[in-house]
């Protein structure tokens, strides 16, 4: 479970927000959704232990990350997967090499296993023979949805996403509602932060909870019945 | 091999383009250096060179038989300062003279050969310093059959302070290529670690700690400087023995090609190749801390 108390952060010369209260629990996919510049972004590095929070914490499995041993915090980022909001970095890569550099990271996957389990999540995502592809010739929706697939690679019990709903397109909805659930229902933990939530999405996870400037919605694990079919 | 993949040395791992070309650049540089370093180790600087010129003579007094003459230059041969020691008795003296100064002819008329006995000592590259020529000139002067020791008066301390400056400075030119080595080493470990800033940053966001992949990639970077400079030493190496074949006269300067294969011209080689390691790891190093502190 991961817990943020009496959160706050102090940007650009005034208070974000202050005092918010987060819970995500286990094998569950969680999607916060904020308006622009709201600080989605950064609550996802807090979550993940990269930025510290001006006020309050962050408390995992019952630890503190900010306040305890650097040692489990660093167990706890390895243990996370991230797809960022798509930007022009790691151009120069190419789709292989994402997997290539996510597997150096996981430290646990053989090479042998790296290529299996690559091809097969390439296909997943929409991107069968894409090993080759250099990103910087790949649309938002590819970057997206390779990233995605290199840090599934890994197999991480907690995944954020940044804004790869939106970043995937109308098209690949579907895929990533099963894939998210499908997750959870493993027991793995997914938070996403988008700006919106997709409105069928909505529908199938009921009221969210608002959190400051945030709405923060459980989506249905596959064996509750959901009210309205995504995608 | 294990198939389990690992954080040694990821330059390898995610920028194998670059690395490739940067190591035939440092195995040609390294070439170069071996070839440089086996010449000033083999020739001492400029040691073999004056120590083939350089000569102690010591002039016999008249009369001495042959026999004793030349159990004296054996005994002399024996010092451990001393190359060689040849004994010329007069009538050899005379012919080297009438062929340094030919149409002196008429000399010998007026009294028999004038010139005396010598013997003509040599010195061991190494060995050619004050204290050792100052043993072989003592223990020369104090034997009987010894007329006088010829070893270069005033002059010969003067002739050695040049020989150590120009050995001083032959080194010097050495160790600036080396510290060349050393400062593009790290300029070019800086650019990549730029290169690799998002991977390294992907890393050290999923649970890497960077100072793992800082240790790590300076470890790679000394075994792949180790193994180059001694593919560039070996190399050199190959170089100057086919240089020498080819040039005998080089030999009364850097020496015989046999002598490449010296222990101690080998040692020499090992030490080089561990020193280049040691640079490289601190290339890596610096060219890391640089390359995260800019990007700070």
């Amino acid at each position: 479970m991961i817990e943020g108390f009496r959160l706050g952060v102090f940007s650009r010369g005034t208070t974000l927000w202050d005092g918010l209260d987060f819970t995500f629990g286990d094998g569950a996919a969680w999607f916060v959704t904020g308006p622009p510049s709201s600080g989605k972004t950064l609550l996802l590095s807090i979550l993940r232990g990269e930025r510290r929070p001006d006020a309050g914490d962050v408390v995992v499995s019952g630890e503190s990350l900010y306040r305890g041993n650097p040692a489990l915090a660093r167990a706890w980022r390895a243990s996370c997967g991230h797809v960022p909001e798509q930007t022009v970095a790691d151009a120069r890569l190419t789709v292989g090499d994402l997997f290539r550099r996510s597997a150096l990271a996981g430290g646990g996957v053989r090479e042998s296993e790296r290529k299996d389990r690559t091809d097969w999540l390439l296909e997943m995502v929409g991107l069968q023979g894409a090993l080759e592809w250099r990103i910087q010739e790949l649309s938002i929706s590819e970057r997206g949805r390779a990233c995605l697939a290199a840090e599934l690679l890994r197999g991480p019990k907690v995944l954020f996403c940044d804004a790869l709903v939106a970043g995937a397109g109308v098209p690949f909805w579907e895929m990533l509602w099963g894939l998210f659930r499908a997750l959870a229902r493993e027991g793995a933990t997914v938070v996403l932060a988008e700006r919106r939530i997709p409105e069928r999405w909505a529908l199938a996870a009921g009221d969210p909870e608002p959190v400051g400037p945030f709405r923060v919605y459980r989506l249905p694990p596959p064996e509750e019945g959901v009210r309205g079919e995504p995608g | 091999m294990s198939e389990q993949p690992s954080l040694w040395w990821i330059d390898w791992r995610l920028s194998r383009g670059s690395l490739v070309r940067e190591a035939i650049g440092r195995v040609l540089f390294f070439c170069l250096l071996g070839f440089a370093l086996l010449s000033l180790v083999l020739s001492g600087g400029v040691s073999r060179l004056l120590a083939d010129r350089y000569a102690i003579t010591a002039v016999l007094r008249a009369g001495v038989p042959s026999a004793e003459a030349e159990g004296l230059a054996r005994k002399v041969a024996a010092l451990p300062p001393v190359r060689t020691a040849a004994y010329r008795d007069p009538e050899a003296a005379w012919k080297e003279f009438l062929r340094a100064y030919p149409g002196l002819d008429p000399l010998r008329g007026v009294g028999g050969n004038p010139l005396p006995g010598y013997i003509e000592i040599r010195f061991r590259s190494d060995r050619l310093n004050g204290a050792d020529i100052d043993l072989v000139t003592s223990a020369l002067r104090s034997v009987s059959l010894v007329e006088q020791v010829l070893a270069g008066g005033e002059g010969l301390p003067r002739l050695l302070r040049a020989g150590r400056l120009a050995s001083w400075v032959c080194w010097g030119v050495f160790g600036a290529f080396l510290g060349g080595f050393f400062l593009v080493g790290r300029l070019q470990e800086r650019a990549r670690a730029g290169v690799l800033a998002g991977d390294i940053t992907f890393l050290v966001e999923r649970g890497v700690p960077a100072g793992r992949l800082a240790f790590l990639r300076a470890a790679g970077a000394a075994v792949s400087g180790f193994l180059l400079a001694a593919a560039g030493t070996a190399a050199g190496g190959g170089a100057l023995f086919l240089t020498l074949r080819t040039f005998p006269f080089l030999d009364r300067v850097i020496g015989p090609p046999s002598d490449l294969l010296l222990p101690r011209t080998v040692a020499a080689a090992v030490l080089f190749s561990l020193g280049a390691a040691l640079l490289s790891a601190g290339a890596s190093l610096l060219g890391w801390r640089a390359a995260r502190s800019g990007r700070k």
